[in-house]
């Protein structure tokens, strides 16, 4: 009988729920953990740094890292994991494009520290222990995964979903794995699997998902909802539309979307309107537009730092 | 001693009114500063945004995007629409720190020779007193390992 692959999983700058997520895969979770050897996974058996260091380089099958970097540790430990593994997969989207930690980026580093912590913080080691024993330095900013080590796969998501790790795992234990920089969801938009009926209205509001009540089978982005379904990747079954909610573009924008800020505003400006379009409309088009608060959160929620280098301290 | 700073400016305009203006201001020999690189398109509604971020990336202090004034649009309403979306975007850059007029939209007509050299002086004596914007392109991934070897 062939060894079983050896597993690793870690995490960065991330909030857990990526951790947590494997266990949506319900009843299969059993079938796959049977056939792996997990060898290093912090929030599930106890390894220390120490074990993964004692492993020759490339033993393990695959390793899943989630969470963006943001600390000189995370740097250190993604190095030494790629160093580890055959195979290593950027899981989630703070891994994937930085994730939701990435919107720190629009402020410094000191600054991010005075806002936590108040003016006068240092990091120290604590009561007793050596300068090793401090906590580590925070990185200028937050970083995707791909822009320290190479990544072979992305499973996309906040957190993945059982529809895209389901097809990672069946892949990795197949051996059938596709091209290396495969991301496992769609790479045509959302809004093909999206129930809603779609009739192209010109939007003559913007509204927040607080602020309306929207009518079940309607598109939500007719309905004035900023939704990110048109530039944002398939795969997670539109889960969020059906529930009423827009797309907030965890899974990442399609290939053919690129940029997903730059994307979304070249739709908005092509649907909205206040009447007949001219010189009278502009002032309310504007006040439309003026609806969407924070215009680049909004359209860069899990993706600032792939797209964006933070350029100076506000 | 420093040399004075000379903004880079990348300038979209459209073939039917702007672009015609710019040429307008040349035959009729009025005087502006050279800082502007054309690019003649279509229409004002032809540029991507994505163009105006890659001209900064790519070195530019400002980026003016001309059109055809309200009503004049060749193909009815690009101008509109780019006007919503400049609107967007400059929202957008101001977030993200940097000065959203650096992103300028002028209506130019093909007979405003003269309209095309002031907003070029405008733009450039504007992008001077803002300094030089020096964006960076995001971080570049790391390439996936190609070909690797399966023991």
């Amino acid at each position: 009988m062939r060894a079983k692959p050896k597993l690793a999983v870690y995490w960065t700058g991330g909030c857990g729920g990526c951790d947590v997520s494997f266990l949506e895969l319900g009843p299969s979770l059993l079938d796959v953990l049977s056939r792996v050897e997990i060898v290093f996974w912090p929030a599930l058996v106890d390894t220390k740094r120490a074990d993964l260091e004692s492993l020759p380089p490339r033993s393990i099958a695959v390793t899943l890292v989630n969470g963006t970097l943001r600390t000189e540790e995370n740097v250190e430990m993604v190095h030494l994991l790629r160093e580890k593994s055959e195979l290593l997969v950027a899981f989630g989207a703070c891994a994937h494009l930085g994730g939701v930690p990435g919107l720190a980026n629009l402020a410094s580093r000191e600054e991010i520290l005075r806002q936590v912590t108040g003016d006068g913080f240092q990091p120290a080691p604590p009561p007793g222990g050596d300068a090793a024993d401090a906590p580590p330095e925070l990185l200028p900013q937050a970083r995707p995964l791909s822009a320290e080590v190479a990544v072979d796969y992305v499973v996309p998501g906040c957190p993945p979903m059982p529809s895209l790790i389901g097809p990672f795992f069946d892949a990795l234990l197949s051996g059938d794995l596709p091209a290396p920089g495969h991301v496992f969801a769609q790479d045509q938009a959302l809004c093909k699997e999206c129930p809603r009926t779609r009739e192209d209205r010109k939007l003559t509001r913007v509204v927040r998902p607080h602020e309306i009540v929207p009518e079940p089978t309607q598109c939500l982005l007719d309905q004035g909802m900023v939704c990110l379904g048109p530039v944002t990747r398939g795969g997670c079954g539109a889960a969020c539309p059906k529930a009423a909610m827009p797309c907030t573009g965890c899974v990442g924008p399609t290939p053919e979307a690129g940029d997903p800020a730059l994307a979304m505003i070249a739709a908005l400006g092509s649907l909205v309107r206040a009447g007949d379009e001219g010189p009278a409309a502009f002032e309310a088009e504007d006040k439309i537009l003026n609806a969407l608060v924070d215009p680049l959160g909004t359209f860069y929620k899990y993706s600032l730092p792939a797209y964006v280098r933070a350029r100076r301290a506000r | 001693m420093a040399e004075a700073f000379e903004p880079k400016i990348v300038a979209f305009l459209c073939r039917w009114c702007a672009g015609a203006g710019a040429d307008l201001a040349g035959t009729s020999r009025l005087h502006y500063p050279p800082n502007a690189i054309p690019i003649r398109v279509n229409c004002s509604g032809r540029v991507d945004m994505e163009w105006v971020v890659e001209a900064f990336r790519s070195g530019a202090d400002g980026v003016l995007i001309g059109g055809c004034h309200p009503g004049d649009c060749h193909y009815v309403s690009g101008n509109y629409k780019t006007r919503r979306r400049v609107y967007l975007l400059r929202k957008v850059l101001s977030e993200m720190g940097i000065e959203p007029e650096r992103v300028r939209l002028e209506w130019v007509s093909a007979t405003e020779g003269a309209k095309f050299a002031r907003v070029m002086r405008e733009f450039v004596a504007e992008l001077k007193g803002l300094g030089p914007l020096h964006l960076e392109a995001a971080e570049r991934p790391a390439e996936p390992i190609a070909a690797r070897e399966r023991v």
